[in-house]
């Protein structure tokens, strides 16, 4: 009994000391930011964020939380609604934006962002009844990645920044069918199976579509292309990519396909497959994306395209003795020193046009005017326009997606369905 | 000297020291029970009767969102799909793991093995086995179309790319990954049959059809009801698979009410929607049930 009594009383002072030495470290001591990224191991970004911001502040630590890559929002949800959240949280994309800020879990950083420079794009994304509440970091924007071995091997000439939808079409068939000849079983691209790849060029590219308009004939023509390129074979099926799991890091760094239309992420992971041996080693480049019209094509122009920005939102439980110090990393986050060391990553900053020097002499990057054209010019829509209905109206899409690549659904049925689940089951609400 | 009076209060202590370990024993079990599943079913039906975010409080909004199911066609898919699945898988795994167990409950050589082997998809990853079926189904060059063109079919199904198909295709998957374990619930069931019943029918010259009908079938009765408001549950819960295989698709096609919860509930946050059409699946799994155990219990009579 004494025995139990004295443990118990050693573990009740063990818990108290403890207690107050954690109190201690948060008055006085140096402030600890935590802030959430996901698989550590294979994204570098946050550690670089994190020590690149400790080297100007050495004041202030950030401490990484890893959360599921996949499963990141549910997680943040559950974690924010617990209290239980880090300092710093990601706005991985614009999807969720609205439940975090209509929730109330997100800091008003206006301050910050009117001291940012010009050149960080994506700002507009966060900004809602005149305040902001995320500071973008990165800002990726989708753009053609293309192979420039298979092309030389087809004998085809490498994209020049002048395509539409039409010419890209014609290339894929071409490449393919001149690939074929050469015994090269390589197609001529691939589109890969997420719903972005048609109807992100499709909302971005189309003048006065609108997807809380429920009106979507606007898609109509993008899954024209896309169906016919299946039926070409320049293509893989919307069905044997999906039962096959094909992932488009092989189908392009494999070059099984000779072009790709893919977000500027894409850059910093093909860099780090061909220097591990993930992916063969070819000389690429990237293009802009195809445009709509001719009006946007050219280097004379800006090409239109998408892509949702990546910020950073501050939790609102955040200590009051922290709030300085987390403001000042999404301001370091967004500044010109943060985006030169994203993109000594491979990783594509929020200020693009400070960064392209950087992310054009890494090992394997390619070096040609027209991949630094498509990396630092562009005007990128948002992939998902912030409101109340993004999420369920992307759900309905994405129902559509499936259904007419798979060949279940004509488009015009498709498309009818989804405006009338639309208007019944998400805007009339 | 010892009272009568002092035995019982010995006897007394005894009692409640043992009855104070049994608790001991019992609460953290029960607690867990308490917090972790009684608590949250309860929240659950609460929460079907409000418009909630998860961030801050529900807002109380009566029937609303049972009003709002009424005239959601996306529901009523889900609930139809739901439905097909059910109506197919259950009998057809019944079926299915009835034959296993009955073709495994002879004294072969290797039957252990066999056993193993049946009840391996049971065990399996549900990832890795949906990975695998899909490659099996895949239309352009997959296995099974291979082998249907090779015997004749011009335009074999796209399985799970084809709306029509592909409700099939997993419930095909589904069966398989749980017969193993129904086989050997079968199993189980078929030891307790007394031997002397088949060797009766068997000096009476009962044919082995005459057997099965008259011997194990009701001598599985047990066993067979058992199983079928398992699978019955299990069918109507069916989520995991039809997530890893076909998210739902081509389309709606196949999309069934769990994963319809999960959609509103974690990719929309509409926690009270989701909840309500928590309680519809409940609501329909317990009716269900409940018919089941009464037909049962009708037949025992």
């Amino acid at each position: 009994m004494k025995r139990s009594l004295a443990a118990l009383t050693a573990l009740l002072l063990a818990l108290s000391a403890s207690a107050c030495s954690g109190d201690d470290a948060e008055e006085s001591g140096p402030v600890t930011l935590t802030l959430a990224g996901w698989s550590l191991a294979t994204t570098p970004e946050f550690k670089t964020l994190a020590d690149g911001f400790r080297a100007a502040h050495p004041d202030i630590a950030v401490e990484l939380k890893e959360y599921d890559a996949a499963n990141y929002d549910t997680q943040m949800i559950a974690d924010l609604a617990a209290g239980k959240a880090p300092d710093i949280y990601v706005q991985k994309n614009l999807k969720n934006f609205y439940t975090y800020q209509n929730g109330k879990q997100l800091l008003d950083v206006s301050d910050v962002a009117g001291k940012l420079g010009s050149g960080v794009g994506g700002l507009s994304s966060y900004q809602v009844d005149g305040k902001t509440w995320a500071i973008p970091y990165r800002q990726d924007s989708w753009v053609l990645f293309y192979n420039k071995a298979l092309f030389d091997k087809a004998g085809v000439k490498h994209p020049d920044g002048s395509w539409t939808w039409d010419d890209y079409a014609t290339v894929a068939k071409e490449l393919t069918t001149k690939l074929k000849a050469a015994g090269d079983k390589a197609l001529g691209t691939y589109q890969h199976t997420w719903q972005s790849t048609s109807q992100g060029f499709a909302l971005g590219q189309t003048a006065g579509a609108d997807l809380q308009s429920g009106d979507f004939g606007f898609l109509k023509p993008y899954y024209e292309k896309a169906l016919d390129l299946q039926a070409a074979g320049a293509q893989v099926s919307f069905g044997d990519a999906t039962t096959n799991s094909l992932t488009y890091q092989a189908q392009f760094g494999k070059q099984s396909a000779a072009m790709m239309p893919m977000g500027t992420w894409y850059i910093a992971t093909l860099l780090s497959q061909q220097a591990k041996g993930d992916a063969d080693t070819f000389a690429w480049g990237i293009a802009p994306a195809p445009q709509a019209t001719k009006s946007t094509t050219g280097t004379a122009a800006t090409p239109v395209t998408f892509a949702d920005p990546t910020g950073l939102g501050i939790n609102p439980k955040i200590s009051e003795s922290k709030i300085e110090a987390a403001k000042s990393f999404l301001a370091y986050a967004a500044s010109a020193d943060a985006a030169k060391a994203l993109a000594g990553i491979g990783v594509t900053p929020a200020d693009t046009a400070t960064a392209a020097d950087t992310i054009f002499t890494l090992k394997g990057a390619p070096t040609d005017d027209l991949s630094k054209f498509t990396f630092t010019t562009h005007d990128t829509k948002p992939e998902n326009p912030v409101s109340k209905y993004t999420a369920p109206l992307q759900n309905i899409l994405k129902d559509l997606h499936t259904a007419v690549l798979s060949g279940s659904k004509p488009i015009d049925a498709a498309i009818t369905e989804a405006q009338d689940r639309a208007k019944n089951e998400v805007l009339s609400k | 000297m010892t009272t009568i009076a002092d035995t019982r209060r010995r006897r007394g202590r005894v009692v409640a020291r043992n009855t104070a370990v049994g608790w001991s024993f019992l609460l953290p079990n029960f607690a867990g029970f308490v917090i972790l599943t009684m608590v949250p079913v309860g929240l659950l039906f609460y929460y079907a009767f409000t418009e909630w975010d998860v961030f801050g409080g529900a807002t109380w909004t009566g029937l609303e969102n049972f009003r709002q199911l009424a005239r959601d066609a996306s529901f009523w898919t889900a609930l139809r799909n739901t439905l097909y699945y059910a109506a197919f898988h259950i009998p057809l795994t019944l079926g299915v793991s009835l034959g296993l167990a009955l073709l495994l409950n002879r004294k072969l050589r290797g039957v252990a093995f066999f056993r193993t082997v049946a009840f391996f998809p049971y065990i399996t990853s549900i990832v890795a086995i949906a990975q695998i079926w899909n490659m099996l189904f895949s239309p352009g060059f997959g296995p099974v179309n291979e082998v249907l063109r090779w015997i004749g079919v011009d335009n074999p199904p796209g399985w799970t790319t084809s709306a029509d198909a592909s409700m099939p295709a997993v419930i095909v998957v589904g069966t398989w990954r749980y017969m193993g374990y129904y086989m050997l619930l079968f199993l189980a069931g078929l030891q307790t049959i007394p031997a002397q019943l088949y060797e009766a029918a068997l000096v009476d010259g009962a044919s082995a059809w005459q057997r099965f009908r008259a011997v194990t079938l009701p001598g599985l009765r047990h066993t067979t009801f058992f199983i079928t408001v398992l699978l019955t549950i299990e069918s109507f819960k069916v989520l995991d698979l039809i997530l890893v295989m076909t998210d739902g698709g081509p389309g709606q096609s196949t999309l069934v009410l769990s994963q319809y919860i999960f959609q509103k509930g974690f990719e929309e946050n509409q926690f009270g929607y989701a909840s309500a059409v928590s309680v519809v699946l409940f609501a329909i799994c317990f009716v269900v049930t409940v018919v089941q155990f009464v037909v049962n219990k009708r037949r025992s009579a």
